[in-house]
């Protein structure tokens, strides 16, 4: 992904707007950025300076019995010192540049997350992760290394070629012209060869990232590969893969391994003009040699900038697309925010003030609700929904019914477009997300944890949890037993050696993570995946010790696990086509009784009919969701 | 001595064009240390007429037609040294060349090896492969024996000789200015040797906290509905900050330290150079040291001291290669599978296992004493807790693992017949299946590249899963995966069985790979599967008594050994596990009215 999009940019030119606005988030490294100039702005005197020392023992002292010892201690000290100059601003190059180029990136990549955790959930479904990673860790290190080194780099070039063509032009305008000549030819070259050397290397690298896709895909496949006897047609279509880099690599490393002979014979062949010019005018007496030798030295030296600068300009413009990519995350609005007002009374997502925090009943209303995540396929239109504090409402229907959506909205992780969502009577915009999410347990249906150890993920549930309190939620949600089996017990790492924790395991620590936060609005999106049916029933039993006391919304996806909410909602297209307990809904015949019942006809298998009810029904429901 | 014999194994066929770039980088180096000379000899020489001495200097100069034919024609000064020039560029460009072609052609066979090597591997193997560690080493480690000979051998190469001729032509030319500038030169490798040394700790750690801060980031991000919910941006955000504070102090330090290598070794370098300046001055006022002469020392000085300093760098570094060779190594050597041997037969479905025994390691017996007949056309369930050995009894029946006791094949022995020819016929649909990042009708014919569209359509309707594929944008050439569509897992099990079914293999296993299907889905395609091949035997694992119910055999495994066997009534007819799941399910059904 981010490949193809860097090359949208490769030829855009480059932006100066742009990088002011990177520049603009130096900040605090600013000053360290105008210490690095000045160190970099010495080093270059020094680079111009120490020439001319040479050139002055050549001329003056080389061969000439006259020297005084005193003159030639005075030089030694100078340059002595020269020397020490030069170590010492080595040294402060390295930790100015050093300072910036983290001070920036760890400041850079600071923002960036804590952008992303203000975002709203918009921005999470349009984005993968993938793409925001690679913004976070690629392009911010790309900028801060550009930002820090090359940049840098630039004003020591400038200053190099200023100060070298001022010397040469002070002691030589002639042989001065004569060098001046080759400059914009060399330039021009090294800008060509940049470019195209640092395209090559990116049309390389892109094979290499499929290579390594195509590694990772032999080695998780390679189970597959191995039952369908696949290894020698797997192994052919990698030869060519490898084949294929193997020719852009070289055809990289060609192009870069002709640019620095081309470009010295350039600078070799304005030395060889320097030399018949200023040999004759040193056999005329008009210089002495070792200006001569300074001015061949100078012309060598005024390479190394040309081809800094010139490699610069080809990596900001390929830098660019980066550099567009990080501001734009950093720009990006979220669009759930709260008034100032509710900020006032009750903080911000990252400085909440619990004092002021009402308690949360749980009555949750919706008042006239329109939704739609693009205007093309409304969600909801005008819904409206009254729940009771301490009921259990399962939201039936469908894929694309709306049963998310409404869960979604009930946690804010979106607004209404139209209508008023209401909690305990007042409008959910009147109190903080922070608030909201205060109160709020959510249990996923592929369960999510993080790495590290089960008592550090169920303890993300409640910062403040004893040990005691962890354990005893998990002996609620029937977590406990299987933890204790484990060889660390609840020091375990969820992570360790893979697939340690089975899918259930995984999803009764999540229950304990969402007990422990004793919340009063509860969101349940029921798993669908196959679990042993002995676990099962653990599961479920959890699910009933968790709901108890607190409103609860509840996905289902099975059936069976909702025959006990206080109301079911039956969801067509965002309507609600029937309302009420399983008893009732059952009574009317109507499409849940459908749903519920699809499955008995296709079940005329004798004498299994009455033992497998269950497992049919929520297979059949599935069914029913996907193809209706 | 592995290591050796490891790189040689992959260099060999290149030898050549290592050897040639031998042969560049040393003529490179002969051409460079010519120019300076080229100047020494234009100032004593051609300019202030002192008679020519130097001995690389005296062949090149007569075969030009003299010091006389210098003078009367300046510009030859000039073109020599373009000429001295332009033969370093060819030197330079050839090594490069050089270089490019050994290191991609040996990145080339590494990889090549690596993965086909991974390919044949055992089952057993890739079970326990940690995924990650692995294209790590395919990867990074390939990269770094190729960066080897793309840079490091020509410049070690390079670093050497430019040491030695530089040296040897300083002392041909003054001996003790020559000696005076060379003092300094161990002490640089030294430095610069231990120094790197020490830092590889350091590179390590800043890494290694790169990699936690994208750990963080990616966690948050997948996690971002559980963050949200629990409010626990704050907390995220101090988490984040910790891993980020510790790169940041890492890699500064890392700089820090470098700030200080380049700093003290400038300062060793320039007052090298200092000393051969003044002493230079001395010996050509107090001595016979002429002025080209002179700067051929100051220029030779600049050219040996960079390349002295990295040969210490790149020392340091080249443990690195051993330590990769090493981990390929590991990989390369592992046992791969016998494909070869075994004799082909033509397989009919008749299945026995007399006391089969197997485990994966030995102290923990999977499979203990199983037995059971199977006649061609049977459907076989296999029913039982998790761990109990199911998912091994069938891997058995592909070769995937080697086991004790006798199973047979139309009264063969299993471990008697070749793994291609027994992998071939005996299909086997994993309870996750792997589709690869092609399109799905690719993927459907993977194993028969040969199927017409009519077969793959028809095995995709067996496998009940025509229809969905129709409903995709792009049909059957919908890519799978990241560039196309994310597909169900349900829909990857049917797509999975399709290419299966494209197979016609008489023996059919399904690894509980129905378990992502509705019942109804689950019950068409056996019935379509029965109406394929009155042949074909199944094994079905599944924990679902619909799918059980028409089988003609069930087996019960617990613990590795069958507890129960027979059809369903008589199954059912039985106290047992069997009859106890089918009521587990009942209850639970019943709880519900």
């Amino acid at each position: 992904m981010n490949d193809f999009k860097e090359e949208e940019f490769e030829n855009s030119k480059v932006s100066a707007s742009l990088w002011i606005k990177v520049l603009k988030q130096l900040g605090e490294t600013k000053k360290h950025l105008i210490y690095l100039a000045i160190f970099m702005l010495m080093q270059a005197g020094i680079d111009v300076v120490l020439p001319l020392m040479n050139t002055y023992a050549i001329n003056n002292y080389v061969g000439n019995s006259s020297v005084t010892t005193r003159s030639l201690i005075i030089f030694g000290i100078v340059y002595f010192a020269l020397i020490i100059w030069q170590a010492v601003n080595v040294y402060f190059f390295f930790k100015q540049a050093g300072h910036i180029e983290m001070g920036f990136s760890y400041s850079m990549r600071k923002k960036a997350f804590k952008k992303l955790q203000e975002l709203s959930f918009s921005y999470y479904d349009k984005t993968s992760v993938g793409w925001i990673l690679a913004r976070v860790t690629n392009d911010i290190a790309r900028l801060a290394e550009i930002v820090s080194w090359s940049l840098t780099d630039i004003v020591w070039g400038i200053a190099m070629m200023i100060g070298i063509s001022g010397v040469m032009l002070s002691i030589n305008v002639k042989l001065s012209l004569l060098v001046f000549a080759i400059i914009p030819f060399l330039f021009a070259l090294s800008m060509y060869f940049q470019k195209r050397i640092l395209q090559l290397h990116r049309a390389s690298r892109r094979v290499n990232s499929k290579i390594t896709a195509a590694f990772n895909e032999g080695i998780t496949g390679a189970k597959t590969t191995k039952t369908l006897v696949l290894e020698e047609a797997m192994y052919t279509n990698f030869k060519e893969l490898t084949g294929e880099l193997r020719m852009k690599s070289i055809r990289a490393a060609l192009f870069n391994s002709l640019f620095m002979p081309i470009v010295s014979t350039c600078s070799s062949l304005a030395i060889a003009l320097l030399l018949n010019e200023g040999g004759s005018m040193v056999i005329g007496g008009v210089i002495e040699f070792g200006t001569l030798y300074l001015f061949v030295n100078y012309t060598q030296s005024f390479f190394e900038p040309l081809r800094q600068i010139s490699s610069l300009m080809a990596e900001l413009q390929m830098a660019q697309a980066n550099a567009e990519r990080v501001m734009s995350l950093l720009e990006t609005e979220p669009e759930i925010v709260d008034t100032p007002e509710v900020i006032e009374k009750y903080g911000d997502i990252l400085h909440p003030k619990f004092e002021n925090f009402e308690e949360l009943h749980g009555d949750v209303t919706f008042d006239h609700v329109d939704f739609y995540y693009n205007e093309n396929e409304i969600v909801l239109k005008d819904f409206n929904l009254e729940v009771k504090q301490g009921q259990t409402i399962a939201l039936v229907g469908e894929t694309g019914s709306g049963k998310s959506t409404i869960v979604n909205l009930v946690c804010r992780f979106y607004e209404p477009k139209s209508g008023r969502i209401l909690i305990d009577g007042r409008d959910i915009r009147e109190r903080s997300i922070g608030w909201l999410h205060h109160n709020l347990g959510y249990v996923l249906q592929t369960p999510f944890l993080f790495s590290g150890t089960i008592k550090e993920n169920i303890r993300f549930g409640k910062l403040d949890a004893t040990d005691e309190e962890i354990m005893e939620a998990a002996k609620l949600v029937n977590a406990h037993d299987f933890i204790m089996k484990l060889e660390n017990g609840y020091d375990t790492d969820v992570n360790e050696g893979g697939s340690r924790l089975s899918t259930g395991e995984k999803q009764l620590i999540s229950f304990a993570r969402a007990l422990i936060a004793d919340p009063r609005l509860l969101i349940l999106d029921e798993a669908t995946s196959s679990i042993d049916t002995e676990k099962e029933k653990q599961i479920q039993d959890a699910i009933v010790t968790i709901q108890k006391n607190r409103t609860s919304f509840v996905v289902a996806h099975r059936l069976s696990t909702i025959v006990d909410a206080d109301r079911i909602l039956v969801l067509k297209k965002g309507v609600v086509v029937e309302d009420g307990t399983h008893e009732e809904l059952m009574a009317k015949e109507g499409y849940y009784y459908r749903l519920y019942t699809n499955q008995f006809n296709e079940e005329q298998q004798a004498s299994l009919l009455q033992l497998n009810k269950k497992r049919a029904k929520e297979q059949s429901q599935e069914v029913n969701f996907e193809e209706e | 001595m592995k290591t050796y014999k490891f790189i040689y194994h992959y260099l060999k066929e290149d030898i050549g064009r290592f050897v040639g770039v031998v042969c560049a980088v040393i003529a490179y180096v002969f051409f460079t240390l010519l120019s300076p000379l080229v100047m020494g000899f234009i100032i004593d020489n051609v300019i202030k007429g002192l008679p020519l001495e130097n001995p690389v200097m005296i062949p090149i100069v007569t075969m030009l037609g003299g010091v006389d034919a210098f003078r009367e024609k300046l510009w030859m000064c000039g073109a020599l040294l373009l000429a001295v020039s332009v033969l370093t560029g060819i030197g330079m460009y050839l090594r490069g060349r050089g270089n490019a072609f050994v290191s991609e052609n040996m990145a080339q066979r590494m990889r090549n090896d690596l993965y086909s090597h991974l390919q044949v591997l055992p089952y057993a193997y890739h079970v326990s492969a940690r995924t990650g560690d692995l294209i790590q080493r395919c990867t990074t480690d390939v990269d770094i024996i190729r960066r080897f000979f793309a840079r490091q051998a020509s410049e070690i190469v390079y670093s050497v000789s430019t040491t030695i001729i530089a040296i040897v032509i300083l002392f041909s030319i003054y001996p003790p200015l020559a000696l005076c500038a060379v003092v300094s030169m161990p002490f640089l490798v030294f430095f610069a040797y231990t120094f790197f040394k020490k830092m590889q700790v350091v590179f390590r750690k800043s890494d290694e906290a790169e990699g936690d801060v994208s750990t963080c980031v990616q966690e948050n991000l997948s996690g971002a509905r559980v963050v949200k919910a629990f409010h626990r941006e704050r907390y995220e955000i101090d988490k984040f900050d910790k891993k980020n504070r510790e790169y940041t102090d890492y890699t500064f330090e890392m700089i820090r330290l470098l700030g200080v290598y380049w700093s003290l070794s400038d300062l060793v370098c320039l007052l090298q150079i200092l000393a051969v300046l003044l002493l230079g001055v001395y010996f050509s006022i107090h001595a016979d040291l002429s002025m080209g002469n002179f700067v051929v020392f100051v220029s030779y000085e600049g050219m040996i001291l960079w390349p002295v300093r990295n040969l210490g760098r790149i020392l340091a570094d080249v443990g690195k290669v051993s330590v990769s060779v090493t981990r390929l190594r590991e990989i390369l050597e592992e046992d791969q599978e016998d494909m070869e041997s075994g004799v082909h037969v033509e397989l009919q479905g008749n299945v026995s296992f007399e006391n089969v025994h197997f485990s994966y390691d030995e102290h923990t017996p999977v499979l203990k004493g199983v037995s059971f007949d199977v006649k061609a056309g049977e459907t076989v369930a296999i029913m039982g807790p998790t761990g109990s050995g199911k998912s091994s009894l069938i891997h058995l029946l592909t070769r995937l693992y080697e086991y004790e006791g006798s199973i047979k094949m139309d009264g063969i022995e299993l471990n008697t017949i070749n793994k291609t020819c027994c992998r071939s016929q005996v299909g086997i649909v994993l309870q996750e299946p792997f589709l690869f990042s092609k399109t799905i009708k690719e993927n459907i014919k993977i194993a028969n590249s040969s199927a017409s569209d009519k077969e793959v359509y028809n095995a995709a309707r067996i496998a009940s899963v025509h229809d969905v594929i129709q409903e995709f944008d792009q049909g059957y050439d919908t890519e799978v995966g990241e560039r196309g569509v994310t597909l169900s897992g349900g829909q990857k099990q049917r797509i999975a069985i399709a290419r299966t079914v494209l197979n016609g293999c008489p023996i059919m296993i399904f690894d509980d790979s129905l378990s992502a299907v509705d019942t109804d889905t689950d019950a068409a395609i056996r019935e379509e599967l029965k109406k394929m091949g009155g042949k074909t035997t199944m094994f079905i694992i599944t924990h679902r008594v619909t799918s059980t119910v028409n089988a003609d055999k069930i087996i019960v495994l617990e613990n590795g050994v069958i507890s129960q066997i027979g059809n369903h009534e008589e199954l059912m007819a039985q106290e047992g596990l069997y009859s106890r799941i089918a009521h587990i399910q009942q209850n639970i059904q019943r709880g519900g009215e």
